[in-house]
């Protein structure tokens, strides 16, 4: 692997080092996997996110239909779509991973981060979603379609995450959790289509549908704003823990040789 | 508003969730790339 070209003796100079620090200040280093423009990408989304919190919960009207609750909407519809895009994400880099001539590790990396955030912003979906069933059908959980099969898909990339996690090679992991990826990404436009495929409580898509439901500009706009804010988010999470993952896995590689030139140091002393 | 409630929460689980998780893993890359040379790290 090409990733692995420093000496032993880096690899024991480094680990016995202190923590990076500011040069001349002795303070530590504010991010080991940030650059510039992650920063920037760190503060357009704090921005973002500000914004929304504005426009969410004080500026945007309430619903005719819904009232108030129409708010919880902005968060379930963002992160939902973050859902989606990410385990999107997670199948192409899987293919990207699997296909001979793009069969690096860091593909497998990016699906394996994209998986985690895709997880993390679908368990807030149906958090969201819960409380919004709450109020508008008078309980939490109903066994309807879209949202049942909102949490299969939910459990499918656990289950993806768990497979992730089992023992073997860095390669081994990709090419396992590659191909369970593929199969998952399969109920997305099950959990899409569900409900024009089956009667339920669930409502179609408001937005789309501009014969039968008007949006006011400021719901509308609010909800742009969340797809915006939620996006940045999402890109911010998984360049991080793509990198954190490289850190663990350059660490997996050479922890042995390490434990190994120790041992021998101790041995000369 | 008898939603608020409801609608505090959405946003205060949503917030902190990101919120939490991006500290993790900031406070992990940090732990690695301390226990990695630079070669390992090509994005710095």
């Amino acid at each position: 692997m090409t990733d692995n070209a420093v000496t032993h003796q880096q690899v024991i100079a480094a680990a016995a080092s202190p923590a990076p620090t500011v040069a001349g200040t002795g303070q530590r280093r504010a991010s080991a996997s940030g650059t510039p423009f992650t920063r920037a990408l760190g503060i357009a989304t704090i921005i973002a996110m500000a914004v929304l919190l504005l426009f969410g919960l004080f500026l945007s009207p309430a619903d005719v239909v819904q009232g108030e609750s129409v708010r919880i909407l902005y968060i379930h519809v963002g992160t939902v779509w973050v859902a989606y895009v990410a385990f999107g994400m997670t199948a192409i880099s899987s293919a990207a991973f699997l296909w001979k001539r793009t069969t690096s590790l860091t593909w497998d990396r990016i699906a394996g981060a994209s998986a985690e955030v895709g997880v993390l912003f679908m368990a807030l979906t149906l958090f969201a979603g819960a409380l919004w069933g709450r109020l508008a059908w008078g309980k939490f959980w109903v066994w309807d379609a879209r949202v049942t099969t909102t949490a299969f898909l939910f459990i499918s990339y656990i289950g993806y995450l768990a497979v992730r996690g089992l023992g073997g090679s860095h390669q081994q992991r990709g090419r396992r959790s590659a191909v369970v990826a593929l199969l998952a990404v399969l109920e997305i436009p099950l959990v899409h289509f569900s409900v024009k495929l089956w009667r339920g409580l669930h409502q179609d898509s408001s937005v789309a549908d501009t014969t039968h439901v008007k949006l006011h500009d400021l719901m509308l706009f609010s909800l742009f704003l969340a797809l915006v804010a939620f996006t940045l988010l999402y890109a911010w999470l998984v360049i991080h823990r793509q990198r954190v993952m490289a850190m663990q896995d350059a660490l997996d590689d050479k922890g042995l040789d390490y434990a190994l030139q120790q041992r021998r140091r101790e041995g000369d002393l | 508003m008898d939603d608020i409630g409801f609608i505090l929460a959405t946003y205060i689980a949503t917030f902190a969730g990101s919120v939490l998780l991006a500290t993790y893993y900031l406070r992990r890359a940090r732990r690695l790339a301390a226990q990695l040379p630079p070669e390992d790290k090509p994005w710095i």
